[in-house]
């Protein structure tokens, strides 16, 4: 797994030395299939538009977009609901290694146009001759770049704080690929009301905390998880976790070190992240190691649970937390 | 030898205490030290009640709040007490090799290295853990010192100020690099943001032992050329007429500094401030006696760097703020007031 | 008498000749080293505005530029080349003037605004206007001019004591800075990734997203300080003899490097609201000027020149290094980096 970012990030060093002829190799080698799309979109935009509504205004955008070009953070939740973009910017490494293979091979398949941060390639852009650009990143790269994007064609923008649900509805919507979110949406309905059927009583009567470390984390600290996946436990099936108060910042953005782990005795439950297989992620390996962890109550009696969250952002890596979810609070030995 | 350097005391002798004296601010510096070690480990972020913590240093009981001082608390501070002792000599080593009194280690290059070897190691190879990070940063640390080294070796001998530039550069480019390699890949952006901020929490003292030797050799080597260096600091004519061997001196010191900012910055990431202001409060105290002020900074340093650790656990309660931000903040204000002073000290 | 007139006379006119024609060829060369550059930086440019990943070809670029393009074409040309290459040019030479005033003004190769600490300041601005309050982009160029001034007013205050000396100066700078940029870490720290990345992005100096409106606005005022910056030119040249040698040509020393200061700090400031601050070209585009022109001191044009070729040069290269395009900064850091430390390396080696 080390090896991959060795070899993708060398692959694309070497492509930039020889950008100017590479690139336009690239462009040549599926020029048939841009040429045809291009007539296609154009085709396209005859056929019809409509208007949606995003943080950037009312934009009129094609019926059935062809080329779609995903900017920041709406790349992964467009692909995840079965969007095929022409052109993305980078996905950070931590979220490529949890994709489905299939969404792994729509991301590949894209043309890379910016990194994180801003910082889009727009002449790239414009060369994949899009009918449609999604953007979700900071509000201060929406200023400098907005406009500019708006000029290769019609863009659709949110902000940061876009509520996740909200976020896929507008993404579907604008994206034209509706079908895929009434289904995931069912998928979704129907794992909150099997988990609040099965486990109604245990949820009741059980206080939980979700704690986190992320790769960012001061060395020797972790944080009380209460955005992100959480938050769908919390707010969607009813879990008593501990929430920061009306106005205040997140639990999450606080820092605790270690010596806090003991104040997590008072909790009934304590869930943490872990990986695919159910192994502890990396960046919390050190928690569960501590002596303080390990003579937590709840850890000492088995109700200490593991959670695979892959990300919080759209409906597919949501129902995989579900149902993470619900096969960790089956494993709850029965309240003495 | 010893006659040599004793010569060497004469000229500030009349400004500065004599031995009986700075013998009794040595044994005092001794005495805070010890008090603020105690300190470090009953303050902290939960409130753990003297007993407790007399309970978990010297039984084995197995209470949830012992565990919290034998495993964070007590390698914490034994890490600040490693890590001040390094940085403060190394900063000492450093002002006497460059004549410089504002130098320190950052200027050799040791912080840049470091922190470009563990953007690599995170960014292009992968590297995800502590332990992997820090021998990465070591070798950084290492490498980019030797490298400012051979850049600033001049056919007749290393030149302090030829030195000083070349760190600054060689600097310069690395974080320009550093920043490339980061900006186009949000993983080793997230996870060197933390290294960045230099701390001394949450290390496990299992980091700290493969570096301790390093440390020890270079602890000695600094005190066996503290006597050349005190001459040197006169400039090189009257130290070779003395039957100083400049070359020789020059590169066990560089040596010994090289160890002691890489190991230290290889343990708790970039701290600084306190190689640059211990050597200068020690200088200031003793005047320019190098094997003083290294004793002093030995003992200075760490305090310094536990007092802003201990700060850093109890201002923002229940979070902390990592040491090497405290260190600026404290040693900032220091450092204006200093030069303000009618006379700053020189060399 | 009448023998002895002409012939003081004429050793005068040949001493006046030589004497001019020595004024004309040290001038003649700085003139010839500004044509040159110029050319470099019209090759630069025509390459700059050439070459993009959106393939044109030269003509459709040249009727473009005159007009005869709509749609995407004349976009790509006239409203995202042309105006990156104008601010690369503009805010070049802005950095390398403001550069070379401070070094001028402290006697110092390794001074630039940066050492009064304007830039740690104006980072800090920013990240606060990113990070805590989550402002707007009129707000963040805001915040960062505020910071950068504040701060540079801090450092010029504290390092006051009967006058300013500058060795002082630039250890209070050192110190604030420092100070500062543990402060940037600490809130870049505090941040969730999106917004740390997206104010290092502006930390880092990027020309990517430059409208006209900044190029017209920046340039403007930019136009305006460097004809303040040439008024102070001549006391700021006196001074670099000394304060009591300016002071007995009758420059009033205070005022004049007050004003100096003024004018460097606002330039870097333009620039820094535009586009982030830019590292590096301050400190080496005077002295890479310095040596083509062979002057004894630090001249203004040549170092204008130096830093548009630089910044413009630079630019061209963070887009085309690496598979995503990089901010500015990054590569000006890297390559004038490198290049001071050669010239700091070679000098200081001969000297020894």
């Amino acid at each position: 797994m080390s090896n991959t970012p060795l070899t993708r990030r060398g692959a694309a060093l070497a492509a930039a030395l020889m950008s100017a002829s590479l690139v336009l190799t690239a462009c040549g080698s599926d020029g048939d299939d841009t040429g045809d799309k291009a007539t296609e979109a154009r085709g396209g935009k005859a056929a019809g538009t409509h208007s949606v509504k995003a943080e950037n205004g009312t934009v009129e955008i094609p019926v059935d977009p062809r080329r779609i070009v995903t900017i920041g953070n709406t790349n992964l939740p467009f692909i995840d609901l079965g969007g095929k973009p022409v052109g993305v910017t980078e996905a950070s490494e931590s979220d490529l290694d949890v994709l489905p293979e299939e969404q792994r091979t729509a991301y590949e398949a894209a043309e890379i146009v910016g990194s994180d941060g801003g910082e889009v390639d727009l002449e790239k852009l414009a060369a994949l001759e899009p009918d449609l650009i999604l953007v979700q990143f900071h509000s201060n790269d929406w200023d400098k770049v907005g406009k500019k994007l708006q000029a290769i064609a019609p863009t659709v923008y949110w902000g940061l704080d876009t509520e996740w649900k909200a976020f896929a509805d507008a993404i579907a919507e604008a994206g034209n690929v509706t079908d895929a979110l009434s289904r995931q949406k069912a998928e979704f309905d129907e794992k909150v009301t099997k988990i609040q059927e099965t486990y109604g009583k245990v949820i009741d009567s059980t206080s939980f905390v979700d704690v986190s470390r992320g790769d960012w984390s001061d060395p020797g600290t972790f944080y009380i998880a209460d955005i992100g996946c959480s938050e769908i436990a919390r707010d969607d099936i009813g879990l008593d976790l501990p929430e920061a108060a009306e106005g205040e910042d997140p639990l999450a953005y606080e820092s605790l070190p270690f010596e806090q782990i003991g104040e997590l005795s008072e909790y009934d439950v304590v869930t943490y992240p872990v990986d695919a297989d159910g192994r502890p992620t990396e960046p919390f390996v050190p928690v569960v190691e501590t002596n303080t962890w390990k003579a937590l109550p709840a850890v000492s009696s088995g109700r200490a649970l593991g959670v695979f969250c892959p990300g919080n952002n759209s409906y597919g890596p949501v129902i995989q937390y579900l149902d993470s979810l619900g096969s960790a609070l089956a494993t709850l030995p029965g309240k003495q | 030898m010893t006659a040599l350097v004793l010569r060497q005391d004469g000229p500030g002798t009349e400004t500065v205490p004599g031995p009986p004296r700075r013998l009794l601010g040595l044994v005092v510096a001794l005495v805070v030290l010890v008090v603020l070690l105690v300190l470090s480990v009953m303050i902290g972020s939960t409130a753990i009640g003297p007993s407790v913590v007399w309970d978990a240093l010297f039984h084995s009981s197995a209470g949830i709040d012992q565990f919290a001082i034998r495993d964070f608390r007590l390698p914490r501070t034994v890490v600040g007490l490693v890590v001040g002792v390094a940085l403060g000599l190394s900063g000492a080593l450093i002002q006497a090799l460059t004549r410089n009194p504002l130098a320190d280690p950052g200027v050799l290059g040791v912080h840049a290295g470091a922190s470009f070897a563990v953007t690599v190691a995170v960014g292009l190879l992968g590297v995800r853990d502590a332990q992997g990070y820090m021998w990465f940063a070591f070798a950084g640390a290492l490498v980019v010192t030797l490298l400012v080294l051979a850049f600033g070796s001049t056919r007749q001998g290393s030149s302090p100020v030829v030195m000083v530039l070349a760190g600054v550069c060689v600097g310069a480019v690395l974080g320009g690099a550093r920043e490339a390699l980061q900006l186009t890949d949000p993983d080793a952006f997230d996870a060197m943001r933390n290294w960045n901020a230099g701390s001394i929490a949450g290390r496990p003292l299992e980091v700290v032992w493969p570096i301790l030797p390093f440390l020890a050799v270079a602890l000695v080597l600094a005190f066996a050329v503290s006597g050349p260096l005190n001459a040197l600091a006169l400039g090189d004519e009257l130290a070779v007429a003395q039957g100083v061997r400049l070359v020789h001196t020059r590169v066990l010191a560089v040596i010994a500094l090289t160890l002691l900012a890489g190991g230290a910055t290889a343990i708790a990431g970039p701290i600084g401030f306190v190689g640059l202001m211990v050597p200068h409060v020690a200088r200031w105290i003793v005047g320019p006696h190098q094997r003083w002020i290294f004793a002093y900074s030995v003992l200075l340093a760490p305090s310094l760097l536990l007092v802003s650790d201990i700060l850093g656990r109890i201002v923002m309660r229940p979070g902390e703020i990592p040491v090497g931000i405290v260190t600026a903040f404290v040693g900032a204000p220091v450092l204006v007031a200093l030069v303000r002073r009618k006379k700053s000290s020189g060399l | 008498m009448s023998m002895h007139i002409p012939r003081v006379d004429f050793g005068r006119r040949v001493l006046v000749l030589r004497r001019r024609r020595i004024a004309v060829r040290l001038q003649w060369r700085s003139v010839v080293v500004c044509a040159v550059l110029a050319v470099a930086i019209a090759c630069t440019a025509v390459l700059a505005l050439m070459t993009g990943s959106y393939a044109l070809s030269p003509g459709q670029v040249l009727s473009a530029l005159t007009g005869g393009e709509t749609g995407i074409v004349h976009e790509v040309v006239v409203e995202w080349r042309l105006p990156r290459v104008a601010a690369a040019l503009v805010f070049g030479a802005a950095l390398g003037v403001s550069g070379a005033v401070f070094q001028s003004l402290m006697r110092n190769p390794l001074a630039d605004p940066g050492i009064v600490g304007f830039s740690q300041g104006s980072y800090t601005g920013a990240l606060i206007v990113i990070l805590v309050v989550d402002g707007t982009y009129v707000q963040l160029v805001g915040g960062a001019l505020l910071g950068g001034v504040a701060t540079a007013v801090a450092v010029y205050v504290l390092a006051h004591r009967r006058g300013v000396q500058g060795f002082r100066l630039i250890v209070v700078g050192i110190g604030v800075s420092a100070m500062l940029g543990s402060l940037n870490t600490w809130l870049i720290l505090k941040a969730d990734l999106d917004q740390a990345m997206s104010a290092a992005a502006w930390g880092a100096g990027s020309l990517n997203g430059v409208s006209w409106t900044q190029v017209v606005v920046g340039g403007a005022c930019i136009a305006g300080l460097l004809l303040l910056a040439g008024m102070l030119s001549r006391p700021m040249r006196q001074m670099e003899l000394g304060d009591d040698a300016a002071a007995s040509h009758g420059v009033r020393v205070s005022p004049a490097r007050l004003g100096l200061i003024l004018v460097g700090v606002a330039l870097t400031a333009t620039v820094t609201a535009a586009s982030g601050p830019i590292a590096f070209i301050s400190l080496v585009a005077p002295q890479i000027g310095r040596r083509l022109a062979r002057t004894a001191g630090i001249t203004l044009a040549p170092a204008a020149f130096v830093g548009a070729l630089l910044c413009l040069a630079s630019d061209h290269l963070a887009q085309h290094v690496a598979p995503t395009p990089l901010p500015v900064g990054v590569i000006t850091v890297v390559l004038g980096g490198g290049y001071l430390g050669h010239l700091l390396y070679t000098e200081a080696r001969r000297r020894l």
